[in-house]
């Protein structure tokens, strides 16, 4: 069984009874395998699949050495392009109440976006060469790309919190925050926002171009990652709001876009894991080196569905009645679900990029 | 002598120079990554045709690989995968030679299947004893295990995998700090100053050639096609060391030429299964500098049969990240207006 490594090697022995508890039940195990074989529309045939033709099952491909660097990286990129895109919405089309959202969405954008360039730095064979990024520009490549516009996006993140800053009075009275505080916020906004959608799902397109099956197959990479990018990052905004109280009728309206991006993301879940068919096993299976347990369990279970139908649930029986507990909890579920959206799509990606067959099977005509 | 004074004279003016222009020097210096070179005038495309037909697995272009281009041994491994210890291609393996033992092929062995246009075999040298079998209608008897190779289904294929210096090479595509290049003779080059590791290039790469180094210098390494030798008119070093010819190097278009009459010729003598691998099956969209001659379905040698072209993929996904943020652009728009 797949061990999810959230909290360190303690926290995982600690659980670990627990974990082995829940998977060993032949219960879920058979759930999860269900699940997998209906949402791929692919029964493994490992008889089958021994009798085509390979070389001692040794990978085709090389291994991705991307790990917790760029897990978090991708989780962290996309929080910070979600707050801003939905902070720009609040301040572009939203009432005067929803000011809340856009203070809060520009501090947390850059928030989530400063540790980014630390990671992927340090995922560099030489971090000290990082600067070569920027010797060229090159259309083809989304990596190239992706570095001009995180460089890009950081300037109107940095640019856009540091005038809310001024005009929140936080950065004192001297004429620089005065200057700050007079440049056009909503102006920059507009530019800021595309570099902020380009941000949150350019890094599923990275993966979609290269030749790892898992992530190439089905080309709805990019579109997952940037829907999961407003629901976390809408999770995140409310979570805060709910903490330092904020308008119902916010909260309400950020609710709402949550609900929707959960949707649209559960659908663009499934269209993914049916285009991608076989490639897809690594992600949803339960065999050995398969990760459906945590894909399943803390996901696309408890990290979309669960959250979804609670969110549904509240958004029926609301009666202008707070119930910031269960806000709360739909939340933390929701960022839980996004990073391990991140974690099971890096991980199960090394597993895909073992397997030959399915290798050798993705690239006949 | 003339030497030491130019040296002094260069060495004289840099001291003469004001301070404003030697920070100007200093700032060229230091945007020299950044100045694009004139490239050097291009040279006809040349490529390896690696013929497995021929192959011995003798190694020595493995050998000679290692030792031209300095690569540091792997640590020994016993794999007990034939005599294939070194595995796969990697950082610092850049020939590597494959064993595929076929035993117990079952009937579609070559000596009792016939040739493709339905015609015998023509093999001049056992023609008396065709004609010998067909008159008393029996095969002569060879004693157990020592049965030549046509009359043998079982075999034992060899093959020494490369970089296939493709012509639309993923690697290439990827690479986002422009470290690889083509070179002058159209191959595809790793420039090691300017790498930073990044490791993208061995995700695009549809066979699993090139690979980073993580227990060197951390930076992307593959077959160079020996850039250095070509420079000073020498073939690669794995050609040179080749005892049977199965690789050969040369112009590209002069070695497509060699290897569709070798296939021909194969098939004539009724080596049906013979066929090339990125000769004229376009494989990327382009075809490769470095092909090869099999002796069975490409899957058989790991190498797959029609890879997608990953830089394709960036449009569709683009598209559909695209729709997706408009979509919810769209939703956010009309959630936050409705009051």
């Amino acid at each position: 069984m797949q061990m999810p490594h959230i909290a360190g090697k303690r926290a995982g022995e600690w659980l670990s009874p627990l974990f082995t508890a829940i998977s060993t039940a032949p219960s879920t195990q058979d759930t999860f395998e269900q699940l997998a074989r209906l949402t791929t529309g692919y029964t493994p045939n490992p008889e089958q699949e021994q009798q085509e033709p390979g070389y001692y099952d040794y990978p085709v491909l090389k291994k991705p050495f991307w790990d917790w660097e760029i897990i978090w990286y991708f989780f962290m990129g996309g929080l910070a392009a979600g707050c801003y895109i939905i902070a720009t919405i609040a301040a572009l089309f939203g009432s005067e109440q929803d000011r809340v959202v856009r203070r809060t969405g520009y501090y947390l954008s850059l928030l989530a976006l400063l540790p980014c360039p630390a990671l992927l730095i340090k995922d560099l064979g030489r971090p000290e060469r990082f600067l070569n990024m920027l010797r060229i520009y090159k259309f083809r490549s989304p990596m190239s790309v992706g570095v001009w516009g995180l460089l890009s996006f950081s300037l109107f993140s940095g640019l856009t919190a540091a005038i809310q800053a001024a005009r929140d009075g936080l950065l004192g009275r001297w004429w620089g925050a005065r200057l700050l505080a007079s440049l056009p916020q909503k102006l920059l906004a507009i530019p800021g926002g595309f570099a902020s959608a380009f941000l949150g799902g350019y890094t599923g397109v990275l993966l979609t171009a290269t030749s790892i099956p898992l992530w190439s197959r089905s080309k709805l990479l990019g579109g997952i990652f940037i829907t999961s990018a407003v629901s976390t990052s809408s999770a995140l905004i409310s979570l805060v709001l709910r903490l330092v109280g904020a308008p119902a009728k916010t909260l309400h309206k950020l609710e709402r876009l949550e609900w929707v991006a959960m949707l649209v993301e559960m659908v663009g879940l499934l269209a993914f894991l049916r285009q991608s068919g076989r490639a897809a096993r690594p992600l949803v299976g339960t065999g050995p080196d398969e990760h459906g347990h945590t894909f399943w369990r803390f996901m696309f279970g408890g990290g979309l569905v669960l959250p979804w139908l609670l969110q549904t649930s509240a958004l029926l029986g609301r009666k202008n009645k707070k119930n910031t507990t269960g806000g709360l909890l739909i939340s933390l579920l929701v960022l839980v679900g996004g990073y391990f959206l991140r974690y099971c799509i890096i991980k199960a990606g090394h597993s895909s990029s073992k397997d030959a067959h399915t290798t050798l099977w993705n690239a006949r005509k | 002598m003339a030497v030491v004074e130019n040296t002094q004279q260069s060495l004289g003016s840099r001291f003469a120079e004001t301070p404003v222009q030697t920070s100007l020097e200093l700032l060229g210096e230091m945007l020299k990554p950044f100045r694009k070179e004139e490239p050097p005038p291009p040279q006809p495309a040349m490529g390896f045709f690696t013929d497995t037909s021929i192959c011995i697995g003798c190694k020595a272009c493995e050998v000679a690989c290692k030792q031209w281009n300095q690569l540091p041994a792997t640590t020994p491994f016993w794999s007990g995968t034939s005599y294939d210890n070194t595995r796969g291609l990697g950082a610092t393996t850049w020939r590597h030679v494959q064993f595929i033992e076929q035993i117990g092929r079952g009937p579609s062995a070559p000596a009792t299947s016939p040739a493709p246009d339905g015609q015998r075999p023509n093999l001049p040298l056992l023609d008396r004893q065709i004609k010998e079998a067909q008159s008393n209608g029996t095969i002569p008897q060879t004693p157990p295990g020592t049965a030549l190779p046509f009359f043998n289904s079982e075999r034992w294929l060899m093959s020494s995998d490369v970089c296939k210096h493709c012509v639309n090479a993923p690697c290439h595509e990827a690479c986002p700090t422009g470290a690889i290049i083509r070179t002058e003779f159209d191959t595809v080059y790793v420039q090691q100053d300017i790498c930073n590791g990044c490791g993208y290039c061995t995700l695009a790469c549809p066979f699993g050639v090139i690979a980073r180094d993580d227990e060197g210098d951390r930076l992307a390494h593959k077959c160079t096609l020996c850039y250095d030798r070509l420079k000073d008119g020498l073939e690669p070093a794995c050609a040179k060391a080749c005892p049977t010819k199965s690789i050969q190097f040369g112009e590209v278009e002069v070695l497509k030429e060699r290897a569709r009459a070798r296939v021909g010729e194969l098939h004539a003598r009724g080596v049906s299964e013979a066929r090339l691998y990125g000769v004229d099956d376009n494989i990327l969209d382009g075809g490769l500098n470095s092909f090869f001659l099999l002796l069975d379905r490409p899957e058989v040698y790991n190498l797959p049969e029609n890879p997608p072209r990953p830089s394709l993929n960036v449009a569709p996904a683009s598209f559909w990240t695209v729709v997706a943020a408009s979509l919810l652009g769209l939703i956010g728009i009309i959630l936050f207006r409705k009051e």
